[in-house]
């Protein structure tokens, strides 16, 4: 082992004895140009270390070894054995020291799978990770992407669903950990502009992740969340989310749902890049199933470039659906044939196959009688008399008493900050200094 | 609980397959049905389309599976019941005997609701059962006869009304007394 791999060996061993993960933490990132280069021998740095006693040491070889994959080329088991190793015995405590260096792993190790096509291997290690270096339950990592990219490829996603579920507090950034340790390194600020990077791939995948389950009505809030991130310039991945929007918003409402005032950026930048995708949303506003058969067919190139062909087909059964819902709000009878004519189905047997799974899945009220091949319309039976109904307004209820209780502490959280209350009393004393006649109370609802 | 079971072998299912790159095909087969058998469709997909490729073109019976899958994933009842005719091998028989018995309650429950009247013949077609079958699985709709065919008038099964859970009563309770304050 060369004499400069036996110091790094020996700093780390001496610091984390003495309990110095700080100043430990500060020399380390010196040293990973030297692991770089010596990548051949850290599994004998490996050796020397433990990764509970040496946590911070034991990370940065491995960031070492992520670096210079594409030198080593390394046997993907080893890395994913190791990693795995590493997200449950590691120490939480001090890794806490090292939050960027983590995340940079994280972010390394799933390019590497992606790249040997194991995505499915690292789902679990991610999601060990998260909650090793998260504070809260409702903190969002930079690690979140990751672990969404992992599950999109390896279209597994039953572990990270539960992480999607949650809804997000508190973002954990590069920029922000920095500024908490006083870290001024130079090559996390590369990292610190990927900040954004990281949280718009989240709701972007996670928007991808919800409609793939048919999860519409979250999948157009994770669309929402990453096309209205205040922004002065455009992302493509807002672009994407766009395009996704747009569709997911003709399923889920049939017309464009609403997007607050303030982003700008839709209106100047997106919308001439998703001409083909607000040219869909017109001709769906003509309710023209045919129209839009037509459209989809004409575009199907651009469609199928996105990689949104299949959501288009989508777009176009939901047509179907939504005119035969529509009938519903006119008709008290209707023939089967007439069904498939007004929402030009090819015959009555198609309307009729329409109809019971909509029946099924309760989009709508009706019972065919086959004898004359008629369809009677009902209205919505539910009385809203049962236990279970109760049930299920119970937990809405509960729902939105917590979300008050947690919009309320935010709040709180903020009249507080000093930062807040000093900008508050500032234009305050500009008003005074203006003459302006309104007394100002402070409070910014106002 | 029979479903409580599968759910607990899927569980052990998946992790496995997040662990491990090599599953077998038994396995892969056993989980699809258990999805298939839970209505969990988007699950189903999505399994189907990370089975290594070279397993799907070996294994005639996963792909018996998958085309079940497929019959679902479009609602097609008569698609469903035709390809659940097949030797199926001793260790998927029992869940592939649960998801038809259970697919069969869904569609008579279907009919039910949804039709007021229908040909025996297309309930015939969609059940792929024989007359006899259908007859004693539906001994107590009315059959009527129209020109030379046989119509059926479905009878909904009233189920059983839910009694309410005493957590229910408690939090009912706690409501009146807070309206009486």
């Amino acid at each position: 082992m060369g004499s400069a791999l036996e110091n790094y060996v020996n700093q780390v061993r001496t610091l984390s004895a003495a309990g110095s993960y700080r100043e430990l933490a500060d020399e380390l990132p010196e040293s990973l140009s030297l692991l770089v280069r010596n990548w051949s021998i850290l599994d004998n740095v490996l050796e020397t270390l433990d990764m509970q006693q040496h946590t911070l040491g034991v990370l940065y070889v491995l960031l070492g070894k992520l670096h210079s994959v594409a030198s080593s080329n390394p046997e993907p088991t080893q890395i994913i054995q190791l990693m795995r190793d590493f997200v449950q015995r590691s120490n939480a405590e001090q890794l806490r020291f090292a939050v960027c260096p983590f995340y940079e792993t994280c972010h390394l190790f799933t390019d590497f799978l992606v790249q040997k096509n194991l995505s499915i291997l690292g789902i679990k290690v991610l999601s060990r990770a998260i909650e090793q270096i998260r504070q809260l339950d409702t903190q969002l990592t930079p690690i979140h992407a990751d672990l969404c990219q992992l599950s999109l490829k390896a279209k597994h996603f039953n572990v990270v669903l539960p992480f999607l579920d949650t809804d997000i507090t508190d973002i954990s950034t590069v920029a922000a950990e920095c500024k908490n340790q006083q870290q001024q390194q130079p090559q996390h600020t590369l990292d610190a502009n990927n900040d954004a990077k990281y949280f718009l791939l989240y709701y972007y995948y996670g928007g991808m992740i919800y409609t793939a389950v048919k999860n519409y009505e979250r999948a157009l809030y994770f669309f929402e969340v990453c096309i209205t991130t205040p922004a002065m310039a455009m992302s493509h991945i807002m672009l994407e989310a766009y395009k996704k929007f747009l569709m997911v918003s003709l399923i889920v409402e049939g017309k464009i749902a609403y997007i607050p005032k303030n982003a700008q950026v839709i209106g100047r930048f997106m919308k001439p890049l998703a001409n083909h995708y607000h040219d869909l949303v017109n001709v769906y506003d003509n309710s023209s199933s045919e129209e839009l058969r037509i459209l989809i067919l004409k575009y199907s190139e651009a469609f199928t470039r996105d990689n949104n062909m299949g959501l288009a087909k989508q777009v176009a059964t939901s047509l179907y659906k939504r005119n035969i819902q529509r009938l519903t709000k006119t008709f008290l009878t209707l023939s089967l044939s007439d069904v498939a004519s007004r929402v030009q189905l090819p015959s009555a047997a198609e309307a009729e196959r329409y109809i019971l799974n909509m029946i099924k899945s309760g989009e709508i009220f009706a019972s065919i009688n086959q004898k004359d091949g008629m369809v009677l319309f009902k209205d919505d039976p539910e009385q809203y008399n049962l236990p279970d109904m109760f049930l299920n307004v119970q937990t809405n209820i509960t729902q939105v008493l917590d979300l008050v209780k947690q919009i309320n502490k935010m709040e709180e959280e903020i009249i507080l900050n000093p930062m807040y209350v000093k900008k508050a009393l500032g234009s305050q004393d500009d008003d005074l200094a203006s003459q302006h006649p309104k007394t100002y109370s402070g409070d910014p609802t106002d | 609980m029979q479903e409580d079971s599968y759910s607990t072998t899927l569980c052990q299912l998946e992790n496995e397959e997040l662990e491990n790159t090599a599953m077998s095909a038994e396995n892969y087969q056993q989980m699809l049905a258990i999805y298939l058998y839970l209505n969990n469709l988007a699950n189903a997909k999505m399994l189907w389309m990370r089975i290594p490729d070279n397993l799907k073109d070996q294994n005639k019976e996963l792909d018996q599976i998958n085309l079940l899958n497929i019959a679902l994933q479009h609602s097609n009842y008569s698609d469903f019941f035709k390809h659940m005719k097949y030797e199926w091998s001793e260790h998927n028989k029992a869940i592939i005997n649960d998801l038809l018995v259970s697919k069969r309650e869904e569609l008579f429950n279907l009919t039910a609701s949804a039709y007021v009247s229908i040909y025996e013949q297309n309930l015939i077609e969609m059940a792929q059962m024989t007359p006899e079958e259908l007859k004693s699985a539906c001994f107590d709709w009315t059959r009527e006869q129209d020109g030379d065919k046989y119509i059926l008038i479905p009878k909904i099964r009233e189920s059983a009304p839910r009694v309410a859970s005493d957590d229910q009563l408690l939090k009912l309770t706690e409501f009146v007394s807070f309206l009486e304050n």
